[in-house]
């Protein structure tokens, strides 16, 4: 059963007469996780701070349903009773550094109000949900990225809200703990909480999310299913991916000799978005022979959420 | 209530577990008043040191300058000039240079001039050196117009006596003169009641002639009677015997009325001519008797005008005498009246006592009340900055704004905070000043309540500061020229008496200085609340108004600031972002 959780409807946000969100429309269902996407300074963290009551909207509104019989109520004349129900993982780390990692979780619970039976419950729970038991006794400030990034999502969820709110959680942080704390927020979202990501990482909400919205320059350009915002931008959108060894150079040179539209340099590889499959697929061997080139690897696949999102600036920028 | 002793307590975790910090705003006012109260408890002069410079170092000036050693200055002689003693008080040597004259001795009308050379810049010690030398040298000046006072002091006794024995001299003069205007007076009086009046009559002497005639012929007469008379016995009828006896008897009397003629004409003793000779000789006598007369009258009458002017002239002389008298008299009693008769009291008539109005103690005691407020001011603006910008700056600042507490509680949870740090500081440095100063242990709830209020004010001073600020540098740096401003404009680096009287005034209401005299007056003086409570009550006021005012600012703020600190590290990464994504 689909729940509507908050709604956004015809939300402007100006600062400083700068429209910074333009017309967004948007509902998050009870238990989804929504993954909003967008270039630096496109509005991914107003649009978050909206939706978390931070914020108030210029225009429109935004929405909370407490309960699912009951009215909406607008989020931030709210926001005092729906706090409580809130968890927020800014950006930054968001805890004291000079309290240890148990010290934080207990004093952010007993802000929240919680029985102390309760908070040394979820406590207990949260430390070794996010495997920081060992740590706990260690002064925040002493712990790794990872750690504490795990720590501001424990935080974020030692009163048990119904709705985390994530702004760029694996930001700054390797792949292997980028994995951890997506499967650390899948597992919260399979108990049933709710979560809104902002992320530049678009692989990786690719891979957690349920919908996906994107916005661009202030506008929300696509919002739906992962699959659904992909679609329009199947078609002619097949991406040859190179990967490249010590060549990388000489097979950017070539490769724009190529019938492209564009070449994307991702670091370990090239991703090639060509204007015909199969010529450019041809040409890119005949030209890699003539070369004397070593093409570590080749494949064609979908394109993934950053192309798509490459896609929607190029089209922005082609009108 | 809960959330507040929660903040307070992760407020102070994180005080004393960041140990800058800690070192600086717990322990460092401390530490200063430990260093203090070690380095003022004692009632030795000021370490002073004075230059002197003169040009022949004799007795005057060696007493001078061991007047100076008394008073536990240190003394430093300039034999050669006094310009070495100028340059070493630019290099801050001494404090001060005294050029001395060659002698204090007075000769003539002669000044004897002494200068002080002093560096205006450290103006906290000029005030101090100047009034201690001043009275150093208004003794020693004192000294010498003593010596003058005295030395006319004797001549006005001496004159004073004389004038004493001269008077008495005088009056016997005036006596005199008086007793000479008297005899004078009496004199002429005298010569007035002589009368030297002449007998104007005219005498006949033709009388004598007419005498001797009529005498002469009565006689005769006389004879003839006698003759008639014995011729008429004769016929008469009587017994001869008794015509002879009676016949005998008349020319008896017929002989001595012929001796009686006789007399008359014959010039013999006791006849009728030595008579008239001798009442001749008598008129010639009289005429020049009168003559004589006439002469002693015109003298006395010219002796009577002389004994006037005597008397008129001695009148003179006895006012004159009178108005000297007088003279010496009102000369006298103004001398006697001349009641301060002590050379040391002309000198130098009003002495300047001080009297301590407690008794003499440290100059720990005295500094206290400044001292103990002036930590409590800096510690607590200091801490209530740091503690608003802790927060303020806190990576956890977002995530407060989420979590259900009232801002209100985070404002009171720091000002307890610091409260309880502040209270920690007092009773330390209290407990640490008992060692100093042990009279204060009978005041100790009245000072602590006021430390507690000025703490207060100060504390949301501070933290009004710290939510204004934006970065915790500036915020510092605010609280620390408030404090200094406090202290300005306290009287405890300028006098206070030099600036207007406007900005005096309005310096009664610096908080520091109620609070300082609010101490001061307790430790000191031992003066009971309820005379103070005015002061208390301002102090009071000033604390609920602070706390008002935070709340306005934290109102109007809050949000602007939670937004500002998001940005600011929404910006952070963003740029992180682009570094990262060049080095790709």
């Amino acid at each position: 059963m689909i729940v509507e959780f908050i709604h956004l409807k015809e939300v402007v946000k100006e600062f400083k007469k700068t429209k910074i969100l333009k017309n967004v429309n948007l509902t998050i269902q009870r238990g989804e996780i929504l993954g909003i996407i967008g270039q630096s300074g496109s509005g991914k963290t107003t649009l978050l701070n909206l939706i978390a009551g931070f914020i108030e909207p210029t225009e429109g509104n935004v929405e909370y349903f407490s309960k699912i019989d009951h009215q909406p109520k607008e989020m931030h004349k709210n926001l005092h009773k729906i706090k409580r129900h809130i968890g927020f993982t800014p950006q930054h780390a968001s805890f004291y550094p000079k309290l240890t990692v148990k010290e934080n979780l207990l004093h952010f619970g007993r802000l929240y109000g919680l029985k102390k039976a309760l908070l040394i419950d979820n406590a207990k729970s949260l430390l070794e949900f996010t495997n920081l038991h060992g740590h706990q006794n260690k002064l925040a400030e002493h712990l790794s990225g990872g750690m504490q990034k795990r720590l501001d999502l424990s935080c974020s969820l030692i009163h048990k809200p119904k709705l985390l709110i994530l702004d760029e959680p694996t930001a700054d942080l390797d792949h292997i703990t980028q994995g951890e704390i997506l499967e650390l927020i899948q597992e919260v979202n399979k108990q049933g909480v709710t979560v809104v990501i902002a992320s530049h990482h678009l692989n990786n909400l690719e891979r957690i999310c349920d919908k996906i919205a994107i916005i661009h320059k202030g506008e929300l350009k696509s919002f739906g299913a992962v699959e659904d915002v992909r679609k329009p931008y199947l078609k002619n959108n097949i991406c040859i991916n190179i990967k490249v060894g010590k060549d990388k150079d000489k097979m950017i040179a070539m490769a724009k000799k190529l019938p492209v539209s564009k070449i994307v340099d991702q670091g370990h590889q090239i991703v090639l978005h060509p204007l015909e499959d199969e010529k450019a697929l041809l040409a890119l061997i005949r030209a890699v022979k003539e070369e004397n080139l070593y093409l570590h690897d080749i494949d064609l696949r979908k394109p993934s959420l950053n192309e798509v999102m490459g896609n929607i600036v190029d089209e922005e920028e082609r009108k | 209530m809960s959330s507040l002793w929660l903040l307070t307590k992760k407020n102070l975790k994180l005080l004393l577990r960041s140990k800058s910090s800690a070192l600086i705003v717990v322990f460092a006012p401390l530490l200063i008043i430990l260093i203090l109260g070690l380095s003022f408890s004692n009632s030795s002069q000021y370490g002073i040191n004075i230059g002197v410079h003169a040009s022949s170092f004799n007795a005057d000036v060696n007493s001078f300058m061991e007047t100076l050693q008394e008073e536990e200055f240190k003394v430093i002689k300039y034999e050669s000039s006094i310009e070495d003693c100028i340059e070493d008080i630019k290099l801050s040597y001494v404090h001060t240079c005294i050029s001395l004259p060659e002698s204090f001795q007075i000769e003539g009308n002669a000044k004897k001039e002494i200068t002080f050379y002093i560096d205006p810049s450290k103006i906290n010690l000029v005030w101090m050196v100047q009034e201690t030398l001043r009275t150093k040298l208004n003794l020693k000046s004192e000294e010498v117009s003593k010596a003058l006072a005295g030395n006319i002091l004797t001549k006005l006794v001496d004159t004073n006596t004389k004038i004493g024995t001269e008077k008495d001299k005088l009056s016997t003069i005036k006596g005199k003169t008086g007793s000479a205007l008297s005899s004078a007076e009496a004199a002429k009086t005298d010569l007035s009641g002589l009368d030297f009046t002449v007998p104007v009559t005219v005498y006949n002497l033709s009388v004598t002639e007419a005498f001797k005639t009529q005498v002469s012929a009565n006689i005769n007469t006389g004879i003839t009677k006698l003759d008639a008379a014995s011729s008429a016995i004769n016929g008469a009828n009587l017994s001869s015997s008794e015509k002879s006896a009676i016949k005998k008897h008349l020319t008896l009397a017929k002989s001595e009325l012929a001796n009686a003629s006789a007399r008359l004409t014959v010039d013999s003793e006791g006849s009728f001519i030595a008579v008239s000779n001798l009442i001749n000789t008598l008129e010639t006598d009289l005429t020049a008797t009168k003559g004589k007369l006439t002469s002693a009258s015109e003298k006395v009458t010219g002796t009577t005008d002389n004994l006037g002017n005597i008397q008129s002239s001695l009148s003179e002389g006895m006012s004159s005498l009178d108005t000297v008298l007088t003279s010496l008299n009102e000369i006298k009693a103004n001398l006697d009246a001349q009641k301060v008769t002590e050379a040391g009291v002309i000198s130098n008539p009003i002495t300047t006592k001080i009297e301590n109005v407690i008794p003499a103690q440290s100059y720990l005691s005295y500094m206290f009340p400044a001292l103990i407020v002036l930590v409590i001011m800096f510690s607590s603006l200091l801490l209530g900055t740091t503690l608003v910008m802790m927060e303020k700056n806190s990576p956890s600042f977002v995530r407060n704004y989420f979590v259900p507490v009232k801002k209100v509680t985070f404002i009171l949870s720091t000002y307890l905070t610091n409260l309880i740090l502040m209270i920690v500081q007092i009773v330390i440095i209290l407990g640490i000043s008992l060692i100093f100063l042990k009279e204060l242990y009978m005041t100790i709830p009245q000072t602590v309540l006021i430390l507690f209020l000025a703490a207060s004010v100060f504390t949301f001073l501070g933290m009004a500061l710290g939510y204004l600020f934006v970065s915790e540098e500036t915020a510092v740096l605010a609280s620390i020229s408030l404090g200094s401003v406090f202290l300005f404009f306290s009287g405890l680096i300028l006098p206070l008496e030099s600036v207007s009287v406007l900005l005096r005034e309005v310096t009664f209401f610096n908080p520091f200085v109620l609070a300082e005299k609010l101490v001061r007056e307790v430790s000191l003086f031992q003066t009971s609340l309820s005379l103070i409570w005015m002061d208390l009550l301002i102090l009071l006021g000033y604390a609920i108004v602070m706390f008002l005012v935070i709340l306005i600012i934290e109102s109007l703020l809050h949000k602007q600031l939670v937004t500002k600190f998001m940005r600011h590290h929404h910006h952070k990464h963003r740029q992180k972002q682009k570094i990262d994504g060049k080095k790709h």
